[in-house]
């Protein structure tokens, strides 16, 4: 299976929200990682086939997606950023529609529900109406319907927000297991959920597909660009005002800068190991 | 199946449409029928000033019984009635000169003698008796000489004419018209009218104007309120999110409007069986207005009207689901679905002749009273009775709606 995004461009007046992306994507998981605005959901919707691009294609095994039609979205499971729901239905209700507007009989949906239910940790309050759910709770509904007709493309935008550290924990591991042999695509703010799962990470800016490879040759990229200096907390403030600090932890009496800079930014720096935030934090500094 | 099942349930399920169902079921059932027999309209007079009592199924009874002496309407039963009207009126008048007060067994009869349909008969039959100096000038009845009221077939006819005159119509529309007319059977069967003017020409004369605005709230948001519920993106990236979630809808609105107009007309229907009953449905509607020309009995212009309404609401229901998808905003399509049944009503009297009838094509715009006119539209050539078109138009405008409700919705859902 091969999902290819060909020259992908969407324009909203004169504004450019996706810029001439291209890439293939096949069968892992792909995290989608870039500041607000910068794109990823705009192209999300695209490869949904729910967006119409201003130029460009995307083809699923050389066939164009939007032309599949209820083909293409029957392999498709999608979670919206901000996901709508109906507030008088359970959440069992609410997976039972879904599942029958994903064209899945009734007695399988029942079934699917009920295992979908569990593995969300919902089960024992599937018959409870979602307007009673905190957002959370209703997050783990919107996976739970992508999940219903076990897509062969899952595409999760946000897909954490709102989940607390355990939950967190769950829904990686659970995607983890499921994108062994389908294509996934998640995009969050939070970097480490995609650096503890992703097979591949795309960076996008102001529309533009920058960077796209494993965490361990994008953080190759940022290797020798990191670096950790003990200053004085009267120092640390004017350290922060000159080079990007990408993280600040007090050990006894000092402070220890995580800076970003091409070259030493002192001579008591000491080089050290790039992480994927530090790859974000330096291609977004400006 | 599976997706009508539960967009229908869907439906059902929120508090507007429940609770849609119950204020227009309690307008028009209990307010517009169970009150209007049992008080409103035909509970005994308290006074002169319009009080009533609240015993409109006595009172239908009484007026019922009084009429069955008469049996057809001729000359001679008009004279007879009329002379009993006005030895009943001149009794109370005596009554209330002598005693002080009117005898409570006169004023029942007099009551149950009704005036209302017969006056409106004399009127337009003998307009050449009223008086202008008499006291009751519009209550003819009261003061009209019996003895004059004869031919009353053939002042039928010249009213007629007299009135095809007057409205314009001559040459082949009144050909055409007058030949409609010819098949209506004389003499009329005449019972106790009242009743069923009030049934034909109020309540179920205004049941669509009413359906029009509930099936306005809980259909605007069949489609657009996806947008509003922010579900869209979920259900179109879905294997039936896209025409079959759109038939489903469609085909549910269809039948919210069909539900609708089911619980309304059997809540309606059981009420009148109850208090009028049966009888005098075999009555020329021309008891009720005399210068009709439809060929129907009571039943059969009750049963013209209850389809009106019906098709009338499919019609409008396929009008307000294809504003529903085609617009994001749900108030949006509610305003735009008010405007369609109501603009046209609020504005006819104000636009030229053509426009008024072109509207009254319109869904719920036009009224199944239509029956009791001379209206007719002229289509390459031909004349054709208003109420033949007026029945079939709004349906055939909703059908054409509900594809195009399909294709709006796909068609705005891919932004």
């Amino acid at each position: 299976m091969e999902l290819s995004i060909d020259r992908l461009t969407k324009h909203y007046g004169r504004k450019i929200a996706v810029d001439c992306v291209s890439t293939i994507l096949r069968p892992g998981m792909y995290g989608l990682l870039g500041e607000n605005g910068a794109g990823k959901t705009t192209l999300m919707r695209m490869l949904c086939a729910i967006l119409e691009p201003t130029s460009g294609e995307v083809f699923l095994d050389g066939s164009e997606v939007s032309a599949m039609g209820a083909t293409y979205r029957d392999l498709l499971g999608y979670l919206p950023q901000d996901f709508g729901y109906y507030p008088n239905y359970s959440a069992r209700e609410f997976l039972l529609y879904m599942a029958v507007l994903k064209g899945i009989p009734r007695d399988l949906a029942n079934k699917r529900v009920k295992e979908l239910l569990e593995v969300v940790d919902l089960g024992n309050v599937g018959a409870k109406k979602l307007r009673t759910f905190s957002g959370g709770m209703k997050q783990r509904v919107g996976i739970a319907q992508a999940l219903l007709n076990h897509p062969q493309i899952l595409i999760l935008d946000e897909p954490t927000a709102g989940l607390d550290p355990k939950e967190r924990v769950r829904f990686r591991n659970l995607i983890s297991d499921y994108a062994k042999d389908r294509i996934v695509i998640l995009s969050t703010h939070i970097v480490s959920d995609i650096e503890a799962i992703a097979d591949e990470v795309m960076l996008m800016k102001k529309g533009k597909l920058v960077s796209q490879g494993t965490v361990p040759e994008l953080t190759k990229r940022a290797e020798g660009k990191v670096w950790e200096l003990a200053v004085s907390p009267t120092e640390a403030a004017r350290w922060q005002e000159k080079v990007t600090v990408a993280n600040l932890r007090h050990e006894g009496e000092q402070v220890i800068l995580r800076i970003l800079s091409d070259g030493r930014p002192a001579e008591e720096a000491v080089c050290c190991e790039a992480t994927l935030e530090d790859l974000y934090l330096q291609s977004f500094r400006e | 199946m599976e997706l009508f099942r539960l967009e229908h349930k869907k439906l059902w399920r929120k508090n507007t449409t429940r609770i849609c169902v119950l204020l227009c079921f309690v307008y028009c059932v209990v307010l517009g029928s169970v009150l209007v027999y049992q008080w409103g309209v035909f509970g005994s007079r308290k006074d002169n000033l319009g009080g009533r009592n609240f015993d409109g199924y006595v009172n239908i009874r009484n007026c019922q019984a009084y009429f069955s002496k008469y049996g057809e309407l001729t000359d001679e039963t008009l004279q007879a009635w009329v002379r009993d009207y006005q030895r009943l009126h001149a009794a109370l008048k005596k009554e209330k000169e002598t005693q002080g007060a009117e005898n409570k067994e006169t004023l029942q009869t007099y009551q149950n003698a009704g005036w209302e349909t017969v006056n409106s008969m004399i009127s337009t039959l003998y307009p050449e008796l009223e008086q202008e100096e008499m006291h009751y000038v519009m209550i003819m009845s009261c003061y009209v000489d019996p003895d004059k009221l004869t031919g009353l077939y053939g002042r039928r006819e010249k009213a007629l004419n007299t009135f095809l005159d007057v409205s314009g119509q001559t040459g082949g529309e009144r050909a055409y018209l007058l030949q409609i007319n010819e098949k209506v059977q004389e003499p009329f069967s005449w019972k106790w009218v009242e009743g069923w003017s009030d049934v034909l020409g109020s309540m179920l004369a205004d049941l669509g104007t009413v359906m029009a605005l509930f099936l306005a709230i809980v259909l605007s948001s069949l489609f657009a309120g996806e947008w509003h519920d922010n579900t869209s993106a979920l259900i179109l990236t879905t294997k039936n999110g896209w025409r079959k979630l759109a038939l489903a809808k469609v085909f549910t609105g269809l039948s919210f409007a069909l539900e609708l107009f089911g619980l309304l007309a059997a809540g309606m229907i059981v009420s009148q069986l109850v208090f009028l009953g049966t009888e005098g449905w075999d009555m020329p509607i021309q008891t009720i207005k005399m210068i009709a020309i439809a060929p129907m009995n009571m039943l059969q212009a009750e049963i013209y009207e209850y389809a009106f309404t019906l098709l009338g609401a499919v019609g409008f229901a396929g009008v307000v689901m294809l504003l529903s998808a085609c617009c994001k905003n749900h108030v949006l399509a509610f305003l735009l679905s008010l405007a369609v049944a109501y603009g046209p009503k609020t504005v006819k009297d104000f636009v030229p002749y053509w426009l008024e009838k072109a509207f009254d094509l319109l869904p719920l715009v036009g009224s199944g009273t239509d029956i009791f006119r001379t209206n007719t539209f002229r289509l390459f050539g031909h004349y054709i009775w208003s109420p033949y078109l007026l029945i079939w138009v709004p349906v055939l405008i909703g059908i054409l709606c509900m594809p195009h409700a399909v294709r709006g919705w796909a068609r705005r859902m891919r932004v």
